[in-house]
């Protein structure tokens, strides 16, 4: 295989995990019904937290669980909100989008005051490394220069497919999202179903926004997060709304993110601004073509009132 | 009637709150506001425009605001928001922020501006002259990194990061090539620089990551860079590569600040003394004289100079020969 094809597989794969994590944080909300757009929000407070619990603590496994925590307790907010004030779902997730990044860079100050200095972690290791493999062969750097971080996202879309398409629980979770009401007449607790999807939604977008800075970069900056929540949206819906479509949508982003990099590397006519776009045309265009039809929950979006007929 | 109690309390509490800032302007001392599109603790741009305006601050017993990661949508409406606090200057870090600035500038004509990478030219677009450039020669940023990376490339593939496409980034790319190759081929060897490359912005330091590796997997050995977070993002991936390797081949030539000892692979650093240019402007701004010029920084004025050089990598031979070609660029007869 070219090097020049294998670096960008492996840098697909790289910016692809990510956003696996959000897109499934995404995928179980929206599975129970709640369209929630405040995942770049989660994803940004995880990522603070993950940072500042790795560099007190030098682990960058509790950086990632307090990510998770983190991002569960925000996500409260959006639960509370539109599951129990039965709230405009797009607009509290717009909200936790404002808010919580917003959260993040105040924290960020407190902790660290108005200081300049550049403040940076350790990061997750690698099999590679553990294992203290010298080869650079292209599938040994694919399939073991990787953070467990990434055997995770992988394990858990193969866990969320068979989850949802092979469990009764999972089929009931599904069942939360299409038709409620008829779901509650077969006894499935609608509401704590509904919890439940927050709790899983706050906690993957949190490991999410953590990854970026438990095991990929040293630094929390500001923003780092860069709009991969509005991409895990798109990935959903290029997805279908199924882990395995999910799971292509974001190699497929992260291919293109990577490929932008590297077509700036080895073409100097065209201004850069135009391979940067490549990600983003390559959304709508494949939003245009595979989001025509709708294959989401019914009652996505929509409020759940018990009481009403 | 308790939510009434609590939320007349918050708003309560907001207000008092706010109090020490209004008060902060109540006595004589003057005030500068920096707006920056990068964190001010990126380990570069960004961290080097905020202690240079501290440093400058304390000279003159001004007091500072700043305001940093803004998008670029929220430049004009940050500069307002200051403008509005009745600050005495607002320091604007960048190239990027002319457009915003001038038109603040028109807005309000009491409050002066200080442009730093701002163009010549800008200083005369605004309408009531109280814009000035502050320009480090960007020529002479490219020639000092571009030395350092000519004598200590072993591949003959130097690199270069950019934040956006401004003219002094291009500047400093083209400066950073040309003295490389001069260098180089007066060593008996040959460069090749990469086409340039752009985040998009100077936040992204995952970019930084990328850009690297995949300059590296092209055989780059010497990075210098324009990019603020994306910089300390290239960084570590070339202390990976290092490490992968056993050894430190790959470098880094750090600006605007000496960032010696920040990461293994920084070599040296190109420093920029933009304390001195902001001092220049608020004792401007004291005289009454601020506005309408363009203040230059050189490595003849000493405003621009070549940061320690880590001894631990560079041979002496090398650190002699690159102090020559310092000294040949303060003389002006560098690349002559």
């Amino acid at each position: 295989m070219g090097t020049f094809l294998a670096n960008l597989i492996l840098a697909g794969v790289r910016m692809a995990s990510p956003l696996i994590f959000l897109s499934l944080a995404e995928l179980y909300s929206q599975r129970a019904g709640l369209v929630n757009i405040g995942i770049e929000g989660i994803a940004a407070i995880g990522s603070l937290t993950g940072f500042l619990v790795s560099l007190i603590t030098g682990s960058p496994l509790l950086g990632v669980l307090a990510g998770a925590a983190a991002g569960i307790l925000v996500n409260m907010i959006f639960a509370y909100a539109t599951v129990t004030l039965c709230a405009e779902q797009i607009v509290y997730g717009m909200a936790i989008n404002i808010f919580a990044p917003a959260l993040a860079a105040f924290i960020y100050r407190v902790y660290f005051g108005s200081g300049s200095e550049l403040v940076q972690a350790g990061l997750m290791g690698t099999f590679k490394n553990m294992l203290g493999i010298k080869s650079n062969h292209f599938l040994v750097n694919l399939f073991l220069d990787q953070t467990p971080m990434v055997y995770l996202a992988f394990i858990l879309v193969i866990v969320t497919a068979v989850y949802f398409t092979r469990t009764k629980s999972g089929l009931n979770y599904k069942a939360v999202g299409e038709y409620p009401k008829a779901a509650a007449t077969l006894g499935i607790n609608v509401i704590g179903i509904k919890y439940l999807s927050c709790v899983i939604c706050g906690a993957l977008a949190g490991i999410g926004g953590a990854y970026l800075t438990t095991c990929y970069s040293r630094t929390y900056v500001d923003g780092n997060i860069a709009g991969r929540g509005f991409i895990a949206l798109a990935a959903v819906i290029f997805g279908r709304w199924n882990p395995g479509g999910v799971l292509i949508a974001c190699l497929f982003f992260g291919f293109c993110d990577a490929l932008q990099i590297r077509l700036q590397l080895i073409n100097n006519t065209l201004p850069y601004q135009f391979f940067q776009m490549i990600p983003y045309v390559a959304t709508i265009v494949v939003l245009a073509i595979i989001g025509a039809k709708k294959a989401g929950p019914k009652s996505s979006g929509q409020p759940y009132r018990k009481e009403e007929r | 009637m308790n939510r009434k109690w609590i939320a007349m309390t918050l708003a309560g509490a907001m207000i008092a709150s706010m109090a020490p800032a209004f008060t902060a302007y109540a006595d004589d001392t003057r005030t500068v506001a920096m707006i920056c599109d990068s964190s001010i603790s990126d380990g570069g741009w960004g961290m080097a425009c905020y202690n240079a305006m501290i440093d400058a601050a304390e000279r003159c017993g001004w007091e500072t605001m700043y305001s940093d990661s803004i998008a670029q949508s929220a430049y004009y409406d940050t500069i307002v928001s200051y403008c509005d606090l009745d600050v005495d200057m607002i320091y604007a870090p960048g190239n990027q922020y002319t457009d915003a600035v001038l038109q603040a500038a028109e807005e309000y004509p009491d409050i002066a501006f200080a442009l730093l990478n701002g163009n010549e030219a800008t200083p005369e677009k605004a309408a009531n002259g109280n814009v000035s450039s502050l320009l480090p020669d960007a020529t002479q940023i490219g020639w000092i990194a571009g030395a350092l990376a000519g004598l200590m490339t072993e591949s003959g593939t130097i690199a270069f990061i950019g934040g956006m496409e401004l003219d002094t980034t291009l500047a400093k790319y083209d400066g950073y090539g040309k003295a490389a190759a001069y260098v180089a081929e007066a060593n008996g060897k040959s460069v090749t620089l990469l086409d340039p490359v752009y985040s998009g912005d100077f936040s992204a330091s995952d970019k930084g990551i990328e850009f690297a590796k995949a300059m590296i997997d092209q055989g780059a050995d010497v990075f210098f860079g324009d990019a603020s977070a994306v910089d300390s993002g290239a960084r570590q991936a070339i202390d990976e590569a290092n490490e992968a390797n056993g050894a430190i081949k790959i470098y880094d030539i750090a600006q605007p600040t000496d960032l010696l000892g920040q990461n293994p692979c920084v070599i040296g650093s190109q420093v920029t003394d933009n304390a001195g240019l902001i001092e220049l402007s608020m004792k401007a701004v004291e005289e009454g004289t601020f506005g309408g010029e363009t203040l230059f920084g050189t490595l003849q004025n000493g405003v621009l100079s070549a940061g320690e050089v880590n001894t631990e990598i560079v041979p002496e031979d090398v650190q002699t020969a690159y102090a020559g070609y310092i000294e040949e660029m303060k003389a002006g007869t560098f690349m002559q």
